[in-house]
């Protein structure tokens, strides 16, 4: 479909169509585009904030050489570094577990709702593609409600908190696990059973002649075949919890389980000194793992927000 | 609320009639978490206070623990569970404690802005005059903070220390280069008059303030009122019974104001703000006196010399108040222990120790503030000079929750269009 | 190969078929024992998300009907729908002895966001996917720059984008000055807050647009782009008039989400503002949900504003969910 160079009628330069020089420079222009708040970011992270003087933000500082870009400094990185700290260890200690369980159990659900086929298990999965789509808000007033008040889960969890490591605070960051476990299930079970069917029968049918078990079926075939789905799923999670404000903001809402993103919200109010420097250090630093992520495993990233 | 502790055995009745206050509020909550409503958090006994705090970091959080420390040193037996809150999250704070008495499992005791305010939690506390509120603390608690103290007329909560709302910080040299006198500007137009002469001879931003949230301008306008209407006019408003043509001239004032305001305000914070006052970039300020804590904080910036303070145009003879408190909440987790704390929160000596760190300064007219530093000392003589501590409107002493929350939401629509006239009408409707 | 199990399995869907029609019931049958044999793998997840997401759902709509106000507890015993007449109309409601304001303004702010927001991904999405497709070079890495931004949080885009917005240094002031406008106040200026949300909302999100519609040119064969070539029609006019029609299916999902996220703005907002209260002109019905119940301790009427936001997504999302469906794609 493609239109190749030299094409009757077409302006060219220096050997290329100008359609094609126009293609390529509006592509690096909308590429500039979603680059640049990034980068502008970057630079002024590394700024001393003392040289720091807005004029060209986007230029990194080499004030000797080019003046009015500052000096270079890792300090709002180091600022960056003792506001958020906490933070970024509460946000690993959610993440992890949040994104394997809802994983695992959005790969078990999709299982036995798609591979082992029985009647009426299509309503039981529309509930669980709705609730891909349920805004947030309709449910925060009874999940407050609910781990404050209902479960007394703190009671529970403060005998846990004579084990190394292991903080009274942190039952809120559990509660806050559960949370998000139910509330990615339904797109882990959309994106598995997506998978899913695209898998043969044939081998499923083999196994269920044999007389293998439903369980046997799902550990010996189901799940060494899911391995590419669940690096999907995996970095959808851990983008998704990462990056969440609200479920934080309600449920473990101040104090030591804080989570990065409440960190970050808090930063330009409570240090003293804040400076754009300082501030978008904080960015980049809350938002460096899913950017490494997504540097490292874009393409799989790109299939989980397509499905 | 609660009925005043008889002599009698005097901690059960206090337990029993806590149980009885919250329970009644509580209602029907289900009742899964009675059994731990006594014991939580507390394997350490009634002995471990539960203080619940926003001094998560910087000079708060100094002045918390150098209050503790000092308590300790008296309580060695008294074990502390604190738990700070971080970054913005400061109205949270009110949150957790707002879950925690609904799961009937009230804090020991945590940092709360008293007066009006105290409705947020209405009859989640606990009447201690007789046993923190002595002839002691009534005879050198002035009048102002006394009031706020207390809820529908009975003491709940002890203030901590004091800060105050209506300064004016200047940076010396630039007003210097401007050829501006702080001291001569004597109401809140003379404020406008001298930004204008800043603009015009230097190229420094001549008022430094934040508009991304609407606190910094609610105090601005609130103490532009208190010089424009008096005490007086002051009261009527947070009464209630506000003269709208006063409320709307003080706006007016303010957008005269914001003329010379950073051209960002808008995506600046307050320690931005105030920084610019310290490197020279701005020449005044309007802000509480936490301002000042960063000043101390910087090397080469003195006070005296390099930056100064003002009380705001118009204003002199008022102490416009903001102050900590930390109420006594019934169904008390650590009854004794809360007391003895609140008590010495009550204490002189509490008081210097916590404001030394925290740059406000004690509430207690009686205090030997040779500790503190020479700003803290110059605002600790105005303070007991007042003719007046009237309570602040944006830290909630003044109006009540609901009122506070109509009276924001009124200044995040005057952020956005400056018009005075309608914010009037929204400001005097705040209380209906 | 034909073994008996593939047999079944169509009749089983045969069944299934009959079923949706009116009904045959078919007690015992080899299905229902996979139903329960497989309950193991499905019924633990469906139970969290039955306890966590519907059954939060009814106790919320439930909660929406009380008087649940600041340190008190529901009472359930006595249910109105006074929330939703304050919601609509405005008044003192007996919770408060203070006038609450309706939701008018935040829900038209929703719906002025949900629109341009859409939109203007979409539009954007679909040039881009079209320039992509073009068979060029370095494929992978321009897609992975327009995605980039979706990896970051709201929280993240905002302080980046507050950034942007400052009229001293920030880069769109920079660029206006550079074209001759301005500087002009964004962040608080009533008639660009929104529109500037709505901007930094399209930088994140209209690269997912672009992905799902470039899954969309590449399921068209490449006989319809031929064909359409063999007849002459201008590159425009066989975008116009042979792919873009084809994209329907793309544009139906992408739309949904995008709506949906556009929704959830609140962490945005929050994180732009610094608080619960963003301002009147860029006031939402996810924020306004928030500062009532969070802010203001007005839990039952914050639960109302939220069965109302759950409404409008139940909305969207219905008809799009039962489409799927009629067309066994689910």
């Amino acid at each position: 479909m493609s239109t190749e160079t030299g094409r009757v009628g077409e302006w060219s330069l220096f050997g290329h169509s100008l359609r094609r020089v126009v293609l390529y420079s509006i592509l690096v222009g909308m590429g500039v585009f979603y680059l640049i708040p990034i980068e502008t970011g970057i630079m002024t992270s590394i700024i001393n904030p003392a040289s720091y003087t807005g004029s060209f933000p986007y230029l990194p500082p080499l004030e000797p050489l080019v003046p009015g870009t500052g000096t270079l400094s890792l300090e709002p990185w180091q600022g960056a570094i003792d506001g958020l700290g906490q933070g970024l260890v509460n946000s690993v200690i959610l993440v992890v577990p949040a994104t394997i369980f809802s994983g695992l159990l959005g790969s078990m659900a999709a299982f036995g709702l798609t591979t082992i086929s029985w009647r009426g298990q299509i309503g039981i999965y529309i509930l669980f593609v709705a609730g891909i789509f349920i805004p947030y808000q309709a449910v925060l007033v009874p999940l407050t409600q609910f781990w404050y008040n209902v479960v007394p889960l703190q009671a529970v969890f403060a005998p846990l908190a004579t084990l190394p490591f292991v903080q009274e605070y942190h039952w809120k960051l559990v509660a806050l696990i559960i949370t998000h476990t139910a509330y990615g299930l339904p797109i882990c079970t959309l994106l598995f059973r997506a998978h899913y069917k695209k898998l043969s029968d044939e081998m499923v049918e083999a196994a269920q002649l044999d007389g293998a078990s439903v369980s046997t079926i799902y550990r010996r075939i189901i799940l060494p075949l899911s391995i590419p789905m669940f690096a999907v799923v995996f970095i959808y999670q851990f983008t998704q919890i990462w990056n969440d404000l609200l479920f934080a903001l309600t449920i473990v809402q101040f104090g030591d389980a804080a989570v990065v993103t409440q960190d970050l919200v808090g930063i330009g109010v409570s240090q003293s000194g804040t400076n754009f420097p300082l501030r978008m250090a904080a960015a980049l630093l809350a938002a460096l793992p899913t950017l490494l992520v997504y540097i490292f495993f874009g393409d799989k990233f790109a299939k989980g927000v397509a499905a | 609320m609660s009925n005043k502790p008889t002599k009698l055995s005097r901690r059960t009745v206090l337990t029993t009639t806590g149980v009885a206050a919250t329970t009644g509020l509580a209602g029907c909550s289900g009742g899964s978490d009675d059994s731990d409503g006594s014991g939580d958090g507390g394997d350490g006994g009634a002995n471990e206070l539960e203080l619940l705090h926003a001094w998560s970091s910087g000079d708060g959080n100094a002045a918390i623990a150098a209050l503790i420390e000092g308590f300790q040193e008296e309580h060695p037996d008294v074990e502390f569970a604190e738990e700070p809150v971080d970054g913005a999250a400061r109205s949270n704070l009110d949150q957790v404690v707002l879950n925690k008495l609904q799961a009937n499992d009230p804090p020991s005791t945590f940092q709360l802005w008293p007066g009006k305010n105290l409705a947020k939690f209405d009859g989640a506390y606990e009447d201690i005059e007789d046993d923190v509120w002595t002839d002691d603390l009534k005879e050198n608690y002035l009048a102002g903070p006394q009031e706020q103290a207390q809820y529908n007329g009975s003491y709940v909560s002890v203030p901590l220390n004091i800060h105050r709302i209506n300064n004016l910080f200047y940076n010396t040299a630039v007003l210097d280069e401007a050829g501006v006198d702080p001291t001569s500007l004597s109401s809140a137009s003379d404020v406008v008059s001298a930004c204008e002469t800043i603009a015009a001879e230097t190229d420094a931003v001549p008022f430094a303030h934040q508009t991304s949230g609407t606190w910094s301008t609610v105090q601005l306008w609130e103490t532009i009122l208190l010089g424009q209407a008096g005490i007086d006019g002051y009261e009527s408003f947070i009464n209630g019974n506000g003269d709208a043509e006063q409320v709307q001239t003080a706006l007016e004032s303010v957008v005269e104001l914001s003329e010379y305001y950073p051209s960002d305000s808008s995506s600046i914070t307050f320690t931005e703000a105030n920084t610019m006052v310290m490197d020279g970039d701005a020449a005044f300020i309007h802000q509480g006196d936490w301002a000042a804590g960063a000043y101390s904080n910087e090397d080469g910036f003195n006070y005296g010399e390099d930056w100064g303070q003002v009380t705001y145009p118009g204003t002199s003879g008022s102490y416009l108040l903001n102050m900590d408190s930390f109420p006594y909440m019934a169904n008390n987790p650590s009854p004794e222990a809360t007391r003895q704390f609140l008590s010495y929160c009550g204490t002189a000596e509490g008081q210097v120790l916590f404001n030394a760190e925290k740059g406000s300064i004690p509430p207690r007219s009686d205090a030997d503030v040779s500790a503190l530093n020479q700003f803290q000392q110059d605002q600790y003589e105005d303070f007991n000079a007042a003719d007046n501590q009237p309570p602040s409107v944006e830290h909630g002493l003044a109006v009540s929750p609901a009122v506070k929350t109509n009276i924001s939401d009124a200044f995040s629509s005057f952020l956005e269009n400056y018009d005075a006239a309608a914010t009037a009408d929204a400001l005097t409707g705040a209380f209906n | 190969m034909r073994n008996p199990l593939t047999v079944l399995k169509r009749r089983l869907s045969e069944h299934r078929e009959v079923r949706t029609d009116g009904g045959t019931t078919s007690a015992g049958s080899i299905l229902d024992r996979d139903s329960v044999r497989s309950a193991p793998f499905w019924l633990p997840p469906f139970l969290l998300i039955g306890l966590f997401i519907y059954g939060a759902i009814a106790w919320n709509i439930v909660l929406s009907l009380t008087d649940f106000q600041g340190l008190g507890t529901p009472d359930y015993s006595a249910l109105d729908f006074e929330n939703y007449v304050v919601a609509f109309f405005g008044g003192t409601p007996s919770w408060s002895e203070l006038t609450v304001s309706p939701i008018w303004n935040s829900a038209w702010n929703t719906v002025v966001l949900m629109v341009s927001f859409s939109v203007v991904c979409l539009a954007l999405g679909l040039v881009l996917a079209i320039l992509v497709d073009q068979e060029i070079r370095f494929e992978n890495t321009f897609r992975t720059i327009y995605l980039l931004p979706m990896s970051l949080s709201f929280v993240v885009t905002a302080k980046f984008w507050l950034y942007m917005y400052n009229v001293e240094t920030g880069l769109v002031n920079l660029f206006l000055g550079a074209v001759g406008v301005g500087p002009i106040e964004i962040v608080q200026n009533p008639d660009l807050k929104l529109a500037a949300v709505a901007f930094a909302l399209i930088w994140q999100f209209s690269g997912y647009a672009m992905i799902v519609y470039l899954a969309g040119l590449r399921a068209i064969p490449t006989s319809h782009f031929e064909a359409a070539r063999v007849d002459g029609a201008s590159t425009v006019r066989m975008y116009w008039r042979v792919i873009i029609p084809q994209l329907r299916t793309a544009t139906v999902s992408a739309l949904v989400v995008l709506t949906v996220f556009s929704l959830k703005a609140f962490d945005f907002l929050f994180s732009m503002y610094g608080g619960y209260q963003p301002g009147p002109s860029a006031d939402i019905l996810a924020t306004r949900m928030v500062r009532e119940a969070y802010s203001n301790g007005n839990w039952a009427y914050g639960s109302a504003i939220a069965v109302i936001l759950f409404i409008m997504a139940l909305a969207i999302v219905t008809p799009y969910i039962y489409s799927q469906y009629k067309r066994g794609e689910l």
